[in-house]
C-alpha cells in the first residue's frame, strides 16, 4: 500500500462517527460570518447595520490577489458589524446577521444543475472565484489562485485529498460517501482547467474502505484513479499526500506546482462543483463535532457562521468535565477561548475534550532520545530547532529546516519529555519574521 | 633525601618550560596588533554592557569605531549628556546628544482591571501565548502579561507585578533591547522629561467593547478632550493620545477621567495617582 | 448551560503515553537479565554491589537537586539505571565504600556538573567505571571466579584475572583452551556485567522492540571489533586472540548495546552514529590489542563521547551548506 516514505505517527484513530449519516442543522438565531475566512487580507465590508441581505449575497469584498468573497449565509437584517472572537484564536471583522426566517436565495443563485463543460476555462475560475471559495482541509488558501498556477509550471497531476488523516474528524469521509457524484464531478470540473494534460487521483486513507469502493465506482468513467493509502498521520498533509501517490518530494521553498502537481480537499472539489453548475457560493459545510464531553456526536452541514454555542445546543450539550474545546483536530486544531466563536469555511470539525494530560504537560528536558527525528515526515530534526528557539539564538535557526516544518505535531506527539516542540517552533518562526520586518523597515 | 631521578627530571622539564617560554615570547612580539591606547581608554569610559543601543554589537566596537572616525553624531543613549560631554572632553569634539528616551508601557490592564479570556497552559512567553490565542486577556491590544520582555533589559529595569510588566524610570536607559520582545505593540520608546503624562492604553476598541475588556482602557469619552486648556489632547480610532509639545502637566486631565486609571505621570506611580483620584 | 472552565494550550491535544520514567525504567528492564545473571553467577555480594549502587545513585540524584534547587527527579529512574550500569561494570567484590565513591562521580561529576539529565556529555557509569579503575587498580581488576548460589556471605570467593587481563600479560598461550560458551553464557570471570553475553543480548532485544536503540551503534561497533581483530587474528593466529573471543570477553556487549547507545551521550542522526560505532569499535580494538589497559570499551566509548557534539554538527553543517547554495542560486 503506498505511504509517504519518511516519518509518520499512528495516534489513536477515534472514528466515531464515521457511520453517522450528515445531518443538516437548521439556521439559528443569529449567525456570526468572519470576514476573515481565508489566507491573506480579510474581505472588505459591503454591508452596514440595518441592511436586507439575501442569501448568498456578497457581504465581503475580496481586498487583493491573496483574498476571498464572503457570502450571507441565510437571508435576514445586518444586526452589526464589528470585531469578534475568530476559531483561528485572534480577533475578526464579523458582520452579524439576524435571519428573517425564509432563507431566501439571492437573485439568480441555487439554480438547476447545468452542464460545465459549456463554460470557458477562465468563466470557470470566475465562478470559483465569484463563489468565494477556499481550501476547506484546513488552510483556507483561495482556490481560484491555487488553480491558476504560474504559466511556465505545467501541472500533470490532479489529486483530490481524501486522506483526512486527523483523529475523529470524518467530514470528508461523509462526503465521500454520500455525495461521490459531486465529488467525482468537482474533480472533472478541476481537470478539465488543464486540458486534460493531467492524470487525476483520489487518496483515501485505508481506514475508510466504504469511501474507496464508492468512489472506485464511480470515478470508472472519468478515468480517475483512486488509490488506498496506508493510515499514517500525516497521510493528508499536501506534502506527504503527493510523496505516496506519485514518490515526488516538494523541497524546501517549493509549492507543489514546482513538481507538476495540485492537490485539493474533497470537500473543496463538491463546493467548486456547486458553484459552477448551480451558482451556489460557499456558505455552508460539513462538519464533525466528536469528542468524549459532548452529548451527541454528528457529522453536521452547517452554515458558515454558526457560533459554537448553537452547535453545541444542536448536540445535546457538553458534559462538565470539557476543558478544552478544538476547533479542527486534535494534531493540528486550535483550542478556543469562548463559545462565542462562528463557524467559518475552514472548521473541519470541532471536539470536546477532557484533557487530562494537561496539568501533567509540565516541559523537561531533552534528553536527545531522537523520537522525534524519526518520525518528522520532513525530514528535520525538531528536539534542536526547538532548544534553539527556547534558547532564542535565531541567528541560525532558518539554516536548521525551519521553514520546511508543517507543524504537523508529530514530534510533539513522541516526545516523552513532553516538550513543546511545535509551539516552540511556531514561535521560532514568528520571531524570525519580525526580526525580517524590523530589519527591512 | 633527592632521590636519583630528581635533577635529571628538574632539568629536562626546566629545559622544556625555557624553551616554550622563549618561543611564546617571540610569538608574541612578532603577531602583535596595534591597538590604539584611545581606544581602551574611551572604553573605559562606556557603560560596558554592550547592550547594542548605539546600533554597534559592543562597547568595544563603538570605541574603535569612534576613535578611528571621529564622527561626533555617534551618540550612547545610556550614558546619556553626561557621557557624551566626557566622550567629547577626551576626544577634543562636540559630541552630539543623545535624545533621552525611556520604555513606556501603555497599558494599565493588570490581573483586577483586566478581563480573562482563558486559562493559558503553554509556553509562558509573551510571543509564543500570541501564537496559541489573542492572550490570557480579553483586549487584543493588551500587555500580554506573562514577562518576556523583562529577559531582555540588561539593567534590572523591568518587573512584573499582578500579571502588568512595571518599568523603573530611574533604572531604563533606553536601550531599546525590550522592544523587540513585545507581540502586541504596547511597549514603546518616548521621550524622557521631568514631568509628563500619557495615556497607558493602546486599544483601538470602540467604547463599549474597550470596556467590556478591561476596566482600566480608554474609552475615548473625550471628557480629557474638553477640560485641557491646552488643546493637547487628540482622539485617533477610539484612543486619547497626549500630544507632548502642548502639554503643560497641568494635571486636570486625571481628575476628569472615568475609568478606573488612565492617564499617569512618568513616574509609574500607580498608588500616587489612584491616591490623587480617590481625593 | 453550564460553564466550563476552558485552557488553551498548544496543538496536539493528544500525546503518546511516553514519558521519562517510561524510557528510564524500560531500560532498567532491559538491563534485569543481566542483573538477575550476576546475582546467580555471583551471589550475595552481587547483590549488595546491586542495592548500595543503585541506593546511593538515587539518594546523589536528590542531593544534587537540593543543592542545584531543581525539582526533585531522583525517581525518573535515570539514577536507577545509573546505578545498575555501575553494578554491571565492577567485581561483585569491590568494597561498598568504593561503590559509594563512584556512585557519587557518575551522578555528581559526570551528570550534574554538565547541568543534569540530557545535558552531560560523557556516560556517567562509565566515568565513575574508569575513576574507579584508575584510582584503585588493583581493586578494580581481581575478578572473583563465578559460583553459582553461593549466599553465603562468609566464604571468600576466589579471583583470578579475567580472560582479557590474562591475555594482556601472559599472551596467548596462557589463556588455554577457552570456551567461547563460557564466555556466551557467562561462567567466565568477569565484572558483573560483561559475562553472561546472551543475558545482554536478551535486554537488548527488548530496547529493539520499543524503538528505543537503533541497530546502527551496536551493529558498528561490534563489527568493526571483530573484522579489526580477526584482521590480526589471520595475520598470526599464534599471538592474537579470535575474534568471536574478542566478542564475548569484556564489556564488548555490554557496552556496544546499553553505554555507546545511551541517548543523552550518542549522535542523534543515522551517519553520525555509523561513525560513532566504528570509532568505538576500532578504539576498542586498538587498546585491547596495544594498549596498556586489557579492556579498551570503557574509555573507546567516552572518547567518542567527546565527538559527538561534532557529529551531530555535520549533518547540520550539511543542511547549512544547502541551504546557503540554493539561496545563492536564486
Amino acid at each position: 500500500m503506498k505511504t509517504f516514505k519518511i516519518g509518520g505517527v499512528h495516534p489513536p484513530e477515534n472514528k466515531l462517527t464515521e457511520h453517522i449519516a450528515i445531518e443538516v442543522m437548521p439556521v439559528p438565531a443569529e449567525l456570526a460570518i468572519s470576514l476573515n475566512q481565508h489566507l491573506g487580507k480579510p474581505a472588505k465590508p459591503l454591508v452596514k447595520m440595518g441592511d436586507e441581505v439575501r442569501k448568498g449575497q456578497l457581504i465581503g469584498q475580496a481586498d487583493g490577489f491573496i483574498s476571498a468573497n464572503v457570502h450571507a449565509s441565510t437571508s435576514g437584517k445586518v444586526k452589526a458589524v464589528k470585531p469578534h472572537p475568530h476559531p483561528g484564536g485572534q480577533y475578526a471583522m464579523t458582520v452579524f446577521i439576524t435571519p428573517d426566517g425564509k432563507d431566501e436565495w439571492a437573485e439568480g443563485m441555487n439554480t438547476e444543475p447545468v452542464d460545465w463543460k459549456k463554460f470557458s476555462r477562465e468563466e470557470i475560475i470566475q465562478k470559483i472565484k465569484d463563489a468565494g471559495i477556499v481550501g476547506m482541509g484546513g488552510a483556507g488558501f483561495p482556490t481560484n489562485v491555487k488553480l491558476s498556477p504560474p504559466p511556465d509550471k505545467s501541472i500533470d497531476t490532479i489529486i483530490l485529498n481524501g486522506a483526512e488523516c486527523e483523529p475523529f474528524l470524518t467530514a470528508d469521509h461523509r462526503l465521500m460517501v454520500e455525495y461521490p457524484k459531486e465529488v467525482i464531478a468537482g474533480l472533472d470540473i478541476i481537470a478539465s482547467l488543464f486540458r486534460g494534460e493531467a492524470k487525476s487521483f483520489i487518496g483515501i486513507e485505508s481506514n475508510k474502505q466504504d469511501a474507496i469502493d464508492t468512489l472506485k465506482k464511480h470515478a470508472a468513467a472519468s478515468g480517475i484513479e483512486v488509490v488506498s493509502l496506508k493510515t499514517k498521520y500525516p497521510q493528508g498533509a499536501e506534502k506527504q499526500l503527493i510523496n505516496a501517490i506519485t514518490g515526488r518530494t516538494i523541497e524546501e521553498g517549493e509549492l507543489p506546482f514546482d513538481k507538476g502537481c495540485l492537490v485539493q480537499n474533497i470537500g473543496t472539489a463538491v463546493a467548486i462543483y456547486e458553484a459552477v453548475c448551480m451558482n451556489k457560493p460557499l456558505i455552508e459545510r460539513v462538519l464533525t463535532v466528536s469528542g468524549m464531553e459532548i452529548g451527541q456526536r454528528k457529522n453536521i452541514m452547517a452554515r458558515v457562521g454558526t457560533t459554537f454555542k448553537d452547535l453545541i445546543a444542536f448536540c445535546d450539550n457538553m458534559s462538565a468535565k470539557t476543558n478544552q474545546i478544538i476547533s479542527g483536530g486534535p494534531m493540528m486544531g486550535k483550542a478556543i477561548f469562548s463559545l462565542d466563536v462562528p463557524v467559518v469555511k475552514t472548521t473541519s470539525g470541532i471536539l470536546f475534550l477532557n484533557n487530562t494530560a494537561l496539568e501533567k504537560s509540565k516541559e523537561r528536558t531533552c534528553i536527545r532520545c531522537g523520537k522525534c527525528v524519526d518520525v518528522c515526515p520532513q525530514g528535520l530534526g525538531p528536539w534542536l530547532l526547538a532548544n534553539v528557539a527556547q534558547m532564542r539564538e535565531f541567528d541560525d535557526i532558518q539554516l536548521y529546516g525551519l521553514a520546511n516544518c508543517t507543524e504537523c505535531g508529530s514530534c510533539t506527539f513522541v516526545c516523552p519529555s513532553k516538550r513543546e516542540l511545535v509551539h516552540w517552533i511556531k514561535y521560532a518562526k514568528a520571531l524570525v519574521n519580525n526580526r525580517q520586518k524590523r530589519k527591512s523597515a | 633525601m633527592i632521590s636519583e631521578a630528581f635533577i635529571p627530571a628538574v632539568s629536562s622539564l626546566g629545559a622544556v618550560a625555557l624553551t616554550l617560554g622563549v618561543i611564546i615570547h617571540y610569538v608574541s612580539k612578532k603577531f602583535h596588533v596595534e591597538e590604539d591606547p584611545m581606544v581602551t581608554i574611551v572604553n573605559d569610559i562606556l557603560p560596558g554592557v554592550n547592550c547594542g543601543a548605539c546600533g554597534y554589537p559592543s562597547c568595544g566596537q563603538f570605541a574603535e569605531v569612534l576613535v578611528d572616525t571621529k564622527d561626533s553624531s555617534m551618540t550612547c543613549p545610556v550614558g546619556g549628556s553626561d557621557l557624551a560631554a566626557k566622550l567629547g572632553e577626551t576626544l577634543g569634539i562636540t559630541m552630539a546628544e543623545p535624545k533621552p528616551q525611556i520604555a513606556v508601557l501603555l497599558c494599565q490592564g493588570d490581573n483586577d482591571t483586566a478581563k480573562e479570556t482563558a486559562e493559558y497552559l503553554g509556553i509562558q512567553d509573551c510571543w509564543a501565548a500570541t501564537q496559541a490565542f489573542v492572550g490570557p486577556k480579553q483586549c487584543r491590544y493588551s500587555c500580554v502579561g506573562l514577562g518576556s520582555c523583562i529577559a531582555y533589559c540588561d539593567f534590572n529595569a523591568m518587573s512584573l507585578e499582578n500579571g502588568l510588566v512595571v518599568i523603573d524610570k530611574d533604572l531604563c536607559t533606553g536601550c531599546e533591547a525590550c522592544i523587540s520582545a513585545c507581540p502586541t505593540g504596547v511597549l514603546v520608546m518616548q521621550e524622557k522629561k521631568a514631568e509628563r503624562y500619557f495615556i497607558a492604553c493602546n486599544s483601538h476598541d470602540k467604547g463599549a467593547a474597550t470596556k467590556k475588556a478591561c476596566e482600566a482602557g480608554c474609552i475615548a469619552c473625550q471628557k480629557c478632550v474638553k477640560v485641557c486648556e491646552d488643546n493637547a489632547i487628540v482622539i485617533e480610532n477610539f484612543l486619547a493620545r497626549i500630544v507632548q509639545e502642548k502639554c503643560t502637566a497641568c494635571g486636570k486631565c486625571i481628575d476628569v477621567c472615568p475609568t478606573k486609571v488612565n492617564c499617569i505621570r512618568l513616574e509609574n506611580d500607580l498608588k500616587a495617582v489612584k491616591q490623587k483620584k480617590a481625593s | 448551560m453550564e460553564s466550563v472552565n476552558l485552557k488553551i494550550s498548544y496543538a496536539p491535544f493528544v500525546r503518546s503515553k511516553d514519558s521519562i520514567e517510561a524510557v528510564m525504567y524500560n531500560v532498567a528492564l532491559a538491563l534485569a537479565p543481566a542483573t538477575v545473571m550476576s546475582v546467580y553467577l555471583f551471589g550475595m555480594n552481587a547483590l549488595i554491589v546491586n542495592l548500595v549502587c543503585i541506593l546511593s545513585c538515587i539518594a546523589f540524584e536528590w542531593l544534587m537537586d537540593t543543592i542545584r534547587k531543581k525539582p526533585a527527579s531522583c525517581l525518573d529512574g535515570s539514577a536507577l539505571v545509573t546505578g545498575l550500569l555501575l553494578a554491571l561494570n565492577v567485581p561483585s567484590n569491590l568494597p561498598v565504600w568504593m561503590l559509594v565513591v563512584g556512585s557519587f562521580i557518575a551522578i555528581a561529576a559526570a551528570k550534574h556538573v554538565f547541568g543534569g539529565l540530557g545535558h552531560n556529555v560523557f556516560n556517567p557509569a562509565l566515568v565513575a567505571r574508569v575513576f574507579l579503575l584508575v584510582s584503585f587498580p588493583a581493586a578494580m581488576t581481581s575478578w572473583p571466579v563465578p559460583a553459582p548460589f553461593s549466599f553465603d556471605m562468609n566464604v571468600d570467593m576466589p579471583t583470578a584475572a579475567s580472560p582479557l587481563g590474562i591475555l594482556k600479560t601472559d599472551g596467548l598461550q596462557a589463556l588455554g583452551s577457552f570456551n567461547i560458551m563460557d564466555g556466551f553464557y557467562g561462567t567466565m570471570n568477569g565484572s558483573m556485567g560483561e559475562t553472561s553475553a546472551i543475558a545482554l543480548l536478551v535486554g537488548a532485544a527488548w530496547l529493539f522492540y520499543k524503538r528505543y536503540i537503533t541497530i546502527y551503534i551496536p551493529l558498528t561497533m561490534i563489527g568493526s571489533v571483530f573484522i579489526f581483530t580477526g584482521i590480526f587474528y589471520l595475520i598470526d593466529p599464534t599471538s592474537y586472540a579470535s575474534p568471536l573471543f574478542h566478542m564475548v570477553t569484556g564489556g564488548l556487549i555490554l557496552g556496544a548495546f546499553f553505554m555507546a547507545t545511551d541517548m543523552v551521550t550518542s549522535p542523534l542522526s543515522v551517519r553520525g552514529q555509523i561513525l560513532f560505532g566504528l570509532g568505538c569499535g576500532l578504539l576498542t580494538a586498538i587498546i585491547r590489542l596495544w594498549g596498556g589497559y586489557p579492556e579498551g570499551v570503557s574509555f573507546a566509548i567516552l572518547i567518542m563521547n567527546g565527538f559527538v557534539p561534532l557529529l551531530d554538527g555535520w549533518d547540520l553543517a550539511d543542511r547549512k551548506a544547502k541551504h546557503q547554495k540554493k539561496s545563492e542560486t536564486k
